[in-house]
């Protein structure tokens, strides 16, 4: 039986991808990919379809060898001669392709033994799995018999058999129903506690729900990595107001606030309520500012918020006019 | 190596849970009766008769069919093996697992190996019971020609599971492993046609040569052991060579 591998240290990241690239034919799938994914993090893998995220995902498992570029796990080389990379990872692909000819519970422990399991182990393994993706009952059943999301699980199952250090997902919900989603949304959830998770998706309310973080690829490139608060906010500074005031001067008057750029929209509602949108640069200290000119020009305040742009928003910006650019999934 | 055992278990049940194992045991079973009783080995210089015709009490004519026959069975039990993984996608999950693509290989061949030698002997003992029955057989070289059979088999199969690693398509994969086995077996149908400075290349390169005057009339030559051992060899390396190649596309 293989040892399991010592941890890595903390400051060792877990997933390192380093300068990825990969093409086939003509085709550049992969271009100078870079990214750190540090122990614990959940993070959301987002593009069009076609940005090179499977190709990407497929050379950190070590399906693919890149072109150029190195892949680590946990500090290992994911190529490398011993296999203790390989041991860190559990990898759902696309498509969750399985022995569907093979019974739930033979093909479990099929995957068991081929990573290194035997005897009691094995056993506690596979109850493990068994319970945490709910597939007691339908363990003597062939897969082929099985719902796709009963696919999804046991696919699931088998990414998580060795209870590895890193889940690398790709498209774990995708073509599954809403209730399957969800189930399997909070599953992912669920081990985020204790894993380092890297997730691709269309739907993006699942990375806004389940990552802390998102990496944005599009045409082979990474175009956005960050956090998702950070990628949010700092797309738009826009402020958004509602006050009761004379609309003919309050308009000119919140012109010649400094950090002011441009009033984007102007809604007059009843009794002089009056409804801006403001782009500024610097949207805290516009915002006192707003403020304190209403409190001396006795304008009432009525609303005052900084609007974030949306994931969606902030996808689209990034991803526009590149490959298919499908419209991502805006609900589960 | 132990992954490869569990790689082998998989295989060996993956086999019986298609019909098609069973039909192919079933018609191979068929085939080569009657061939044996009623027809003979009437390709070549020489033929054979029919045990009916001839009165022989041996299996010759039975082994002189096995390396035509089992050119075409044995591609057709193992076209699956790497084409079906490969379309199913299964095999970009196997690649990830912490295995060695060898152990992998190896797993499969030696399944295969024992289906296929599963078959040959459910052939050759009913008949060498008939024979016995018959008149006066020597089982001694029954004996000796399934273990030339054996490394008869083993180069086979890991030649045509090559032709399986090279394509996602069966019927593809059948086609090439065929090519493959039967450009072998033609090698001693050209020793006849060939100038005399290749024709002794061409008879020592062709597996009849190492299996039909040997093995199978009784005589265990080391030899045609190595000879076997090198086609198992470089088709295994060939295979391994292949699946690591999958990475690269």
């Amino acid at each position: 039986m293989s040892p399991h591998p010592a941890s890595p240290p903390d400051s060792e990241p877990m997933i390192r991808a380093a300068g990825l690239c990969k093409h086939y034919g003509d085709v550049q799938a992969v271009q100078d990919v870079s990214f750190d994914i540090h122990r614990g993090e959940v993070v959301g893998f987002l593009g069009p379809n076609g940005a090179g995220k499977s190709t990407t995902m497929k050379m950190l498992t070590g399906y693919l060898v890149p072109d150029g570029g190195e892949v680590t796990i946990g500090g290992d080389p994911i190529l490398g001669d011993d296999l203790a990379a390989r041991e860190r990872i559990g990898y759902l692909p696309e498509h969750t392709p399985l022995y569907r000819g093979m019974r739930v519970d033979r093909y479990l422990e099929f995957v068991a033994r081929m990573r290194g399991k035997r005897g009691a182990v094995m056993r506690s393994a596979l109850e493990r799995v068994i319970d945490r993706c709910d597939l007691a009952g339908y363990t003597q059943r062939r897969i082929q018999t099985l719902s796709k999301g009963y696919r999804q699980r046991v696919g699931l199952a088998q990414a998580l058999i060795a209870d590895p250090e890193v889940l690398i997902l790709d498209e774990p919900t995708s073509g599954l129903d809403p209730a399957e989603i969800v189930r399997i949304r909070d599953l992912v959830i669920e081990l985020s506690k204790d894993k380092t998770i890297l997730l691709s998706t269309h739907i993006l309310p699942e990375v806004e729900e389940v990552c802390r973080r998102a990496l944005i690829l599009a045409g082979g490139r990474l175009v956005a990595d960050g956090d998702l608060l950070d990628l949010t906010g700092s797309q738009a500074e826009r402020i958004s107001l509602t006050l009761v005031a004379p609309p003919e001067s309050v308009a000119s008057e919140l012109q010649l606030i400094q950090g002011v750029r441009t009033l984007i929209g102007q809604v007059q509602g009843s009794a002089q309520r009056v409804r801006f949108q403001v782009e500024v640069s610097g949207r805290f200290e516009v915002a006192e500012r707003i403020a304190e000119q209403a409190r001396t020009r006795g304008w009432r305040l009525l609303e005052l918020r900084h609007e974030s742009a949306t994931l969606e928003q902030v996808f689209l910006r990034h991803t526009r006019g590149h490959g298919l650019a499908a419209k991502p999934e805006v609900s589960a | 190596m132990s992954r490869a055992w569990t790689v082998f278990r998989r295989e060996w049940a993956a086999y019986f849970a298609s019909p098609l194992a069973f039909v192919l045991i079933g018609v191979f079973v068929l085939v080569q009766a009657a061939l044996f009783f009623y027809i003979g080995y009437p390709i070549g210089p020489v033929p054979l008769p029919g045990l009916w015709d001839g009165g022989q009490a041996n299996l010759l004519t039975l082994f002189t069919w096995l390396p035509l026959s089992l050119a075409l069975i044995i591609p057709a039990l193992t076209m699956g093996a790497w084409a079906e993984e490969r379309r199913a996608g299964t095999e970009e999950l196997l690649l990830t697992y912490p295995l060695r693509p060898w152990e992998w290989v190896l797993g499969k061949f030696l399944a295969s190996w024992a289906v296929v030698m599963l078959l040959v002997v459910m052939v050759t003992v009913p008949l060498a019971i008939t024979v016995a029955n018959l008149g006066d057989l020597d089982w001694s070289t029954v004996w000796v020609g399934l273990v030339g059979a054996a490394g008869l088999v083993a180069a086979y199969t890991a030649l045509a599971l090559c032709g399986s690693a090279l394509t996602h398509e069966q019927l593809v994969a059948f086609l090439l492993s065929t090519l493959l086995l039967g450009s072998l077996w033609l090698l001693r149908m050209l020793v006849a046609y060939a100038p005399a400075s290749l024709a002794g290349f061409l008879e020592q390169a062709s597996p009849q040569a190492h299996f039909l005057d040997t093995a199978a009339r009784g005589v265990l030559v080391a030899a045609d052991a190595i000879y076997f051992l090198l086609w198992m060899g470089a088709g295994l390396v060939w295979n391994t060579l292949l699946l690591e190649r999958r990475r690269l596309q």
